[in-house]
């Protein structure tokens, strides 16, 4: 039971109070404000319907429902969003979030426990803001010779890394990229070649034994396992002839590439899990030989940083997986194509009987209309589908397989052992490079047999 | 035989190289949402550890010096954290140094195989048989001498 302190004054308190508002005054007045003047002259502001975008426009429009659609819109398809939130930081952060939970709760039933339950009345769901709360107030301790500006920012970049990786990855057609590069495959080896880097300097960072060793095997294992990583994907360029992944899903508009190269998905999937440190090659952070490997050292916000960057690569080397293998975002739109006025305004059905009270009426979903000439083009019957319909199907059909190879990079930490680094270092220099080399024969074979490839059968 | 035009030449590839210095301009531009991505991460995580420093309990007036100390479950830390170290495994890491570039240069060629001709395969496939025996035999001998 809390009781108000002590020596509780109400002219301190006042005075607390007082003493915040004038500091953020002072701050907004000399940061905010300059910060809002830099950005306006800086940025572009967009043109709605004519008319340029003012501070003043934007706040009169927000109240008016015939303005403010546009107004959404525009921002929609700025940079900022795509970087903030939907195919970017904030998407991935969300599968992140809710991939801890899930992990959570699956491996509590795989192993006959009820994992996370009294946070949150159903289930535990409130389990992860509790768990956030907790690392943010506790404490930061680092070790007294550590090699502090290095062990503060390690964290940092990992996060920031990660994102970096996701920002490469399409998500929905039409572009809905951060970063839509002509090379994009070898864009995402070079991002992913960062992680050992800062995974070694913060273990050698922290001066301390245990992160040492833990780094010195994640260095071991993400190189030896980079090389089939980079070689299981070959044959998918050899047989695409482009580096884009936009492209590359867009190849797989008929059949996924799992079906002719399953050789290359097993060893891609197989170097995905070593390179994410996940069981059962999790030796980096092995809990159960080296205290907590190359996490040792980190307390409180720092943890669940690192916490937050690994599941954050999780989520894009699973997004990889689904852009190559599995298709991405094609995928049958299970739904019939629907009439231009259910789209934007939305139906009016009136009562077999005539009464207006009780005419039915559904909303609209105006924010993904298309273009007016492709309402014309799908009335003509030349268009199923207008792209607002393609971008939501497409959406759902790359979420669900997401989640899909999501829990089964999730589902042999439940299962398996750990093995030891010399079985680990063995099986990716013998076995997966060879197998990746056989991949890159089929690939080979599919293309000169005349079954694949520009002019083949399929 | 049509004269060679030097300077008409000329004038077409500064043409060609101006051109291409656009198009390289452009490509890099297209890398800079990358470079946003990552600065927009740093931008939204900064603030999670000034928080956490600013709210969480910490006795600066009397800090706690065992608190400083690297973690060897619980005994007393012997010796220095970054001390000399058995570098297990080297051989591994001296062959990904070689075999990660050769990997990577094998995408110069995977990506434009469609417009190669086909007899351009042989010589590749006689890199990869290279590629391949020289990892074997690298594999063999390190296995052989035993200097892991």
């Amino acid at each position: 039971m809390s009781v108000i302190a002590p020596k509780f004054r109400l002219a301190y308190f006042l005075k607390a109070i007082i003493d915040n508002v004038f500091w953020i005054i002072i701050l907004v007045a000399l940061i905010g404000i300059p910060a809002i003047q830099i950005g306006l002259f800086y940025g572009d502001l967009p043109v709605i319907e004519g008319e340029l975008l003012t501070a003043f426009l934007a706040f009169t429009w927000l109240f008016n429902p015939a303005m403010a659609l546009p107004l959404v819109k525009s921002l929609i398809y700025s940079d900022l969003f795509r970087i903030a939130a939907f195919p970017g930081f904030g998407f991935a952060a969300l599968i992140a979030a809710g991939t801890i939970f899930v992990e959570r709760k699956m491996l509590a039933k795989l192993q006959l426990r009820v994992g996370p339950f009294y946070c949150g009345k159903i289930e535990g769901i409130l389990q992860l803001a509790g768990d956030g709360l907790k690392l943010i107030s506790k404490e930061i301790i680092i070790p007294a010779k550590a090699d502090k500006p290095i062990f503060w920012v390690a964290p940092v970049l990992f996060v920031a890394t990660a994102a970096a990786f996701v920002s490469l990855i399409p998500v929905a057609p039409g572009g809905w990229v951060v970063a839509d590069l002509d090379v994009g495959l070898l864009a995402v080896f070079a991002v992913i070649g960062f992680f050992p880097i800062i995974t070694v300097l913060s273990a050698w960072s922290a001066n301390s034994k245990y992160p040492f060793i833990g780094g010195i095997r994640a260095l071991h294992q993400m190189v030896s396992f980079e090389i089939p990583l980079i070689l299981s994907l070959l044959g998918v360029v050899i047989l695409t002839g482009t580096l884009n992944l936009s492209e590359i899903v867009e190849s797989q508009s008929n059949f996924p590439w799992i079906i002719f190269m399953p050789i290359g998905a097993i060893v891609f999937f197989t170097a995905m899990l070593a390179e994410l440190e996940r069981i059962p090659f999790d030796l980096p952070e092995a809990e159960s030989e080296i205290v907590a490997g190359w996490l040792t050292e980190f307390s409180g916000m720092m943890y669940g940083l690192v916490q937050l960057g690994s599941y954050v690569k999780l989520y894009a080397f699973a997004a990889l997986f689904v852009v190559i293998f599995l298709g991405g975002w094609t995928g049958p739109v299970f739904w019939p194509p629907l009439d231009e006025q259910v789209i934007t305004t939305g139906l009016e059905i009136p009562s077999y009987t005539g009464d207006p009270f009780l005419t039915i009426s559904t909303p609209g979903l105006p924010l993904f209309d298309a273009d007016p000439n492709e309402w014309i083009l799908q009335k003509q019957g030349e268009l199923q589908y207008t792209t607002g319909q393609l971008l939501i199907s497409g959406v759902i059909w790359f979420v669900l397989k997401t989640v899909a190879v999501i829990f089964f990079i999730l589902l042999p930490r439940g299962v398996f052992p750990r093995i030891r680094i010399d079985m680990l270092l063995h099986i990716g220099w013998y076995k997966l490079i060879g197998l990746s080399f056989v991949n890159i024969f089929i690939a080979l074979g599919l293309l000169y047999t005349g079954i694949l490839g520009p002019g083949g059968i399929l | 035989m049509k004269k060679f035009d030097r300077k008409k030449s000329t004038y077409l590839y500064i043409f060609y190289v101006w051109n291409r210095a656009n198009l390289v301009g452009e490509s890099v531009a297209s890398y800079s949402n990358v470079l946003l991505m990552f600065g927009f991460a740093v931008v939204a995580i900064a603030p999670a550890l000034l928080i956490s420093r600013m709210i969480s309990p910490e006795n600066k007036k009397r800090p706690n010096p065992v608190k400083g100390l690297p973690m060897e479950c619980g005994q007393v830390p012997s010796g220095a954290g970054r001390t000399h170290f058995m570098m297990q495994y080297y051989a591994y890491v001296l062959m990904f140094v070689i075999f990660d570039v050769m990997a990577i240069f094998l995408y110069a060629w995977g990506s434009t195989i469609l417009d190669m001709p086909r007899t351009a395969t042989l010589p590749i496939i006689a890199f990869l048989g290279i590629m391949f025996a020289a990892m074997a035999f690298a594999l063999y001998q390190s296995k052989r001498k035993n200097i892991w």
